[in-house]
């Protein structure tokens, strides 16, 4: 059984608030730093009864345990990727090119980040409120300084920049807390999303950092600071019926799998309103190809509802035959919320800086972030159709360009090439997330 | 030229003849059986990183050799390999000198490590007829996806 009051909350939840910061953090004083963890307000997975105002989350990286005090033994239990940073693996995770490490922004791109302290809110007022109290508690006590504070905020219509709703698929985990989109994919053993419990690969779980108070229970989470060129994506659609011969809202789909207010191709290949209605529980209820969960599941093996390199056919190939047979081996928990006010078209180059503050968590970041972007995001080898391009949204090129390719029912597959990079890396770190007695630890240090 | 094929020619040392006997005798029975009984056959069937495989005694029965032609990175689907075809393994390093502790399912990075050092990969270039095609496109070209 996973004790969901010693796991922080955010892996095995969204806590489905509008509004967020970031505070990046640097450890000044490592016993006065030590002492206001054990003062935060962290949350833990265990049921509300009542949805509070707020929510905080703490993780550290690499140098920021080792500048609180954790011992060089301990240190050298952690993963390899974990400890080699988010700056050293750019090769791995494909950020080449504009979104390499030397151009990220707040000094992400070397060593010098010590936590994330993640503050939810249900409002700004809330937000700001949270914001004075914990820059009191941490930064004006002389324990930490504050290298940034990123503000998120959900936009209007739940959707992210692109103007896509998001976060319908997240995987099950066998924790005991339901899926608020229910799916028929396999449930994820605890052990895939949390430190010491049997993973998702046979008779194998992944080793707990020592010691165990501090690894057990925990997990790992990438922050990536992904900037969407909002103004590229919109000339993307207008221009589509015309040069390529695709309507532009088609096209958005194609390019996510799902149309921009959900609806999956794989269900409804030809309009974003099927009738009749699809409910909201049945959205993530879909496979590639017939399954054992669905074997009435259309069989789009080509990828003809949902192009085989659609982002999120990408991301999840769910039942869909890859190379390594292992589709649900590599999952992550997406977390994340928009930053920068919503994009209007009538001012399309307004010089504002708009994203992603993207949260993504796994108890391996080599076994799943680092997979998924390495294979199945910039990789065009694991599925048929797709040799030579990336992901129409994430993936990068040496070249800064794309090919996307559309196939067609009867037809030859319809190839966009230069398609324009969309996602540009601004940022990412590679953290831990220790649960509450690890935390608890970490602040008792001597 | 980029070439998403690799080849892997891995050579591992049998511990004494009466290991090579009973190797000998296990990889006959596997071989022998139908496609669908034959667990090697069955887990490459599921993997779809592996477009060929086979196995060779060598040195006079000393080292027994699997040759192989596959996709991708090894590293990278080490977990998936595992996962499919590790009992196999497990059946096959049993009795091999300086074998990995066993089994490899508990035991992966030092699995990673074993399959490294004793592979011989192959003098380079590594020749392919179609440098482009992982096993993915090669089934779906033929409906066998």
């Amino acid at each position: 059984m996973v004790p969901l009051d010693d796991v922080q909350g955010l892996i095995l939840r969204s806590y489905g608030m509008d509004c967020a910061a970031l505070f990046l953090l640097r450890v000044q004083d490592p016993a006065a730093a030590r002492r206001t963890l054990g003062s935060l307000p962290v949350t833990a997975g265990t049921l509300w009864q009542e949805k509070p105002a707020f929510c905080v989350n703490v993780a550290f990286t690499i140098q920021g345990l080792a500048a609180l005090g954790v011992s060089p033994a301990s240190l050298n239990s952690f993963p390899q990727d974990f400890a080699a940073g988010a700056f050293s693996r750019c090769a791995e995770v494909g950020d080449i090119g504009p979104c390499s490490a030397e151009n990220w922004d707040y000094g992400l791109g070397q060593p010098g980040l010590h936590a994330l302290v993640l503050l939810f809110a249900q409002s700004p007022d809330v937000r700001e409120a949270q914001t004075a109290l914990l820059r009191q508690t941490l930064v004006s006590s002389g324990a930490w300084s504050e290298v940034a504070t990123l503000p998120g905020d959900v936009l209007p219509g739940n959707v992210a920049h692109f103007g896509y709703r998001d976060g319908f698929s997240q995987p099950t985990v066998d924790c005991g807390l339901e899926n608020p989109f229910p799916d028929k994919q396999p449930v994820a053993p605890a052990g895939e999303f949390l430190l010491g419990y049997p993973s998702q690969f046979d008779q194998f779980s992944y080793p707990v950092p020592v010691p165990d108070e501090l690894g057990r229970n925990g997990s790992f989470m990438v922050l990536r600071i992904l900037e969407q060129d909002c103004a590229a994506f919109d000339a993307l659609l207008n221009q589509s019926e015309q040069r390529y011969g695709i309507e532009g809202e088609l096209l958005a789909a194609k390019i996510m799998g799902r149309w921009r207010n959900g609806t999956p191709l794989s269900i409804s290949p030809s309009s974003d309103s099927p009738v009749p209605p699809l409910a909201t529980s049945d959205l993530n209820q879909y496979d590639y190809v017939p399954s054992d969960a669905i074997p009435d599941a259309f069989n789009d093996h080509r990828g003809v509802r949902c192009p085989i390199g659609a982002h999120m056919r990408r991301a999840n190939p769910r039942g869909s035959t890859i190379a390594g047979d292992g589709g649900s081996r590599h999952r992550i928990v997406r977390r994340g919320i928009p930053y920068g006010p919503p994009y209007d078209s009538s001012k399309p180059n307004d010089g504002i800086k708009r994203g992603l503050l993207g949260l993504f968590i796994g108890v391996s970041i080599k076994d799943q972030f680092e997979f998924l972007m390495s294979e199945w995001m910039n990789g065009s080898t694991f599925a048929p159709g797709i040799y030579g391009t990336t992901d129409p949204i994430l993936g990068n090129s040496a070249e800064g360009e794309n090919t996307f390719v559309i196939p067609r029912d009867n037809s030859t597959p319809l190839v966009i090439s230069h398609f324009p990079r969309l996602i540009t890396t601004r940022g990412s770190a590679y953290t831990f997330l220790p649960s509450i007695t690890g935390l608890r630890f970490i602040a008792n240090l001597p | 030229m980029n070439i998403v094929q690799s080849p892997l020619t891995l050579i591992m040392t049998i511990k004494s003849p009466d290991d090579f006997a009973q190797l000998s005798g296990l990889l006959t029975k596997i071989q022998s059986a139908p496609p669908e009984q034959n667990p090697i056959w069955v887990a490459l069937t599921k993997l779809k990183t592996v477009h060929f495989a086979r196995f060779v005694f060598l040195a006079n029965n000393t080292q027994l050799a699997v040759i192989t032609t596959y996709d991708g990175d090894f590293d990278k689907y080490i977990n998936d390999f595992i996962d499919t075809i590790g009992d196999v393994f497990n059946a096959l390093l049993a009795h091999m000198q300086g074998a990995p502790p066993l089994p490899v399912q508990q035991n992966r990075d030092a699995f990673l490590a074993y399959v490294k050092q004793n592979d011989l990969r192959g003098l380079d270039p590594f020749y392919s007829a179609y440098p482009q095609a992982s096993v993915v496109t090669i089934l779906d070209a033929l409906n066998q996806g």
